[in-house]
C-alpha cells in the first residue's frame, strides 16, 4: 500500500471506495461528515479527490450531450426503419 | 406515446436516437454492428410501445431495448472479468502518489477523456455512458444493466477508476 492513514475516523481505502457514493450524493450524513473530515486531514487524498472529481466533472459536462448520426448514416435508418413499420 | 401513432413514435425516436447510437457503440465490435442494433431497438420500440406502462423514466426503457438489441445480435466486444482489487486500481488512478498538475490538466482535457473512454472495456464504457453522460440515476442505470444497485454502483467506481488510470498513464508518457 503506497498510502494509508486513519484521519477522522476513515482509512485511506475506506475513503477510496466511497468516492464514487461521496461525488453522486449517494453516502450517508454521518459518512459524508467522516469523509470530509479526512479530506480536510489528508492530503494526498485531498488531491486525489479533487482530480476524481475534475475527471468525472468534465466527464459529465463536456461529453454529455451525443453526437447526432451522420446524415447518410441518419437516412439509412429511417429507411429501414419506415420499411419495417410500413410492413 | 400510444400504440399506433406514427409521429409521435417518429418525434420521441429522432429526439433520443443519438443517445442510443452513442450507447450501442459502447457496446458493439464496431460502428456498423451499432447502426444495426439501433434500426432494431427502434423497430422494438414500435412494437412494445403499449407495453411501456409509464414506468419512471423513458430514456432507460429504450436504452435496456438498445443493451438487448446489442446483445441479441451476439455483437458485444469481449470484456474481461473484474476481480481487480480496489486498492491496486486506485493506485493506478494515482491514489496515493504524488499527482503533477499536469495530470489535473489532462484530466480536464476534453481530447484526453474521449480517447481514454474509447479505450476501456466495454463494461467499464457502458457504465460510463449511462451514468454519467447520458444522466441516468444509479437506480435507472441498473435496471438498465439488468444489475443489483449495489453492483451497478461497484461498476461505476471501477470504471471511473480505471478512466483516471488511463488518463495517468497518458500523463507518464508525456503523451
Amino acid at each position: 500500500m503506497a498510502h494509508e492513514r486513519n484521519v477522522g475516523g476513515l482509512t485511506c481505502s475506506e475513503v477510496l471506495s466511497h468516492l464514487s457514493d461521496y461525488l453522486d450524493g449517494e453516502v450517508e450524513p454521518a459518512t459524508r461528515l467522516n469523509i470530509e473530515n479526512h479530506l480536510r486531514g489528508c492530503d494526498v487524498c485531498e488531491r486525489f479527490g479533487g482530480h476524481f472529481s475534475a475527471a468525472v466533472a468534465t466527464l459529465r459536462r463536456n461529453l454529455g450531450p451525443a453526437e447526432e448520426l451522420e446524415s447518410e448514416a441518419d437516412a439509412r435508418l429511417w429507411q429501414s426503419v419506415n420499411a419495417a413499420l410500413d410492413e | 406515446m400510444k400504440a399506433g401513432d406514427r409521429a409521435a413514435f417518429t418525434r420521441l425516436a429522432r429526439r433520443h436516437q443519438a443517445s442510443l447510437f452513442r450507447y450501442a457503440v459502447s457496446l458493439a465490435r464496431s460502428k456498423a454492428d451499432a447502426e444495426d442494433a439501433l434500426q432494431k431497438t427502434l423497430i422494438a420500440i414500435w412494437k412494445s410501445a403499449a407495453t411501456f406502462g409509464g414506468r419512471a423514466s423513458v430514456k432507460a426503457w429504450m436504452l435496456t431495448i438498445t443493451r438487448n438489441s446489442v446483445f441479441r445480435a451476439g455483437r458485444v466486444r469481449e470484456a474481461p472479468t473484474d476481480d481487480e482489487p480496489l486498492a491496486a486500481l486506485g493506485q493506478q488512478a494515482g491514489w496515493g502518489n504524488e499527482n503533477p498538475e499536469e495530470l489535473l490538466q489532462r484530466l480536464q482535457r476534453i481530447e484526453s477523456l474521449e480517447r481514454a473512454l474509447n479505450e476501456l472495456p466495454p463494461t467499464d464504457r457502458e457504465a460510463l455512458v449511462l451514468r454519467d453522460l447520458e444522466g441516468l440515476s444509479g437506480e435507472e442505470t441498473a435496471e438498465v444493466l439488468g444489475l443489483s444497485l449495489a453492483a451497478t454502483k461497484s461498476r461505476l467506481h471501477r470504471a471511473r477508476l480505471r478512466l483516471m488510470a488511463r488518463l495517468t498513464e497518458e500523463s507518464a508518457d508525456g503523451s
